[in-house]
């Protein structure tokens, strides 16, 4: 793996977006996660942490894209 | 960072309103996230986070408070640990023990809330990012994690990595002029 192809790879899972396990109904990791090594893993967490720091500042109510995938996944569930 | 007793939103939340909730989730996921540091390298902890926040909805109606503030949030706290270690210990077999609970916990002594200064700091800074960087930056946030990154980086004309590299110079060139205002973003993550 080049550095570019493992920057990418770092970079891809610091998104909100997750899918959800047809099988077990539950959200499922990225499938980016599985290619890093240890360090990548790593640093993709604290790129996380700071990126969703940024991301509530930037939100009118203070929510993150995770919090907005969530909430947003429970209003489309509401009955 | 002040602390506050999320608490406070448990009555509607347990009531099944999803706008109490969001205020909710906006000052529990970072202590969440935080809590599960230890773990960044055995699981996704982006996917226990979500997963994590989804039953703490429905866990709501049955927490009953015992006078110490956040329970939702303790409860919470639980819940992403023993899902981080079962997730852990299917991939890999890892013994994992209980030392780590007590510190997990302690993450409910404070509920983070955004400095509004620091709020206007990081908008401040966004609005002088340059454009491509800008546009891979307020696309993710526009998608509110519910699109790929693929998507968004066609829709902006741009290939997957260009996208990515796109992101990672925006979240740099923020942090780099945040500095500049004596904000060091590594500390507050």
């Amino acid at each position: 793996m080049t550095s570019r192809e493992r920057e990418a790879l770092i970079e891809a899972v610091t998104t909100a977006h997750r899918t959800i396990d047809p099988f077990t109904r539950m959200v499922s990791g990225h499938p980016a996660f599985h290619d890093l090594d240890d360090e990548g893993r790593r640093i993709a967490y604290e790129r996380t942490l700071v990126t969703r720091t940024l991301e509530r500042a930037l939100d009118p109510r203070g929510l993150s894209t995770t919090g907005r995938a969530v909430v947003g996944r429970l209003r489309r569930s509401a009955p | 960072m002040s602390a506050v007793d999320l608490d406070d939103h448990l009555p509607a939340i347990a009531a099944g309103d999803p706008d109490a909730f969001e205020r909710w989730v906006a000052g529990a996921e970072h202590p969440l996230r935080a809590s599960l540091r230890s773990f960044a390298t055995r699981v996704d902890v982006e996917a226990v986070v979500q997963e994590g926040l989804l039953r703490a909805w429905n866990v709501a109606p049955r927490i009953v408070r015992d006078g110490a503030p956040n329970a939702l949030l303790r409860v919470t706290l639980r819940i992403v640990r023993n899902l981080a270690i079962d997730e852990a210990r299917r991939a890999r077999s890892v013994a994992i023990g209980d030392d780590d609970l007590d510190a997990s916990l302690s993450f409910a002594t404070f509920a983070a809330m955004p400095d509004p200064l620091l709020r206007e700091a990081i908008h401040r800074c966004s609005e002088r990012l340059p454009p491509r960087p800008r546009s891979a930056l307020d696309a993710r946030i526009a998608s509110q994690g519910a699109e790929h990154d693929r998507t968004l980086a066609s829709r902006l004309g741009m290939e997957l990595n260009t996208f990515l590299q796109n992101f990672t110079r925006a979240r740099k060139l923020l942090a780099d002029c945040l500095r500049g205002r004596g904000i060091d973003l590594g500390e507050l993550a």
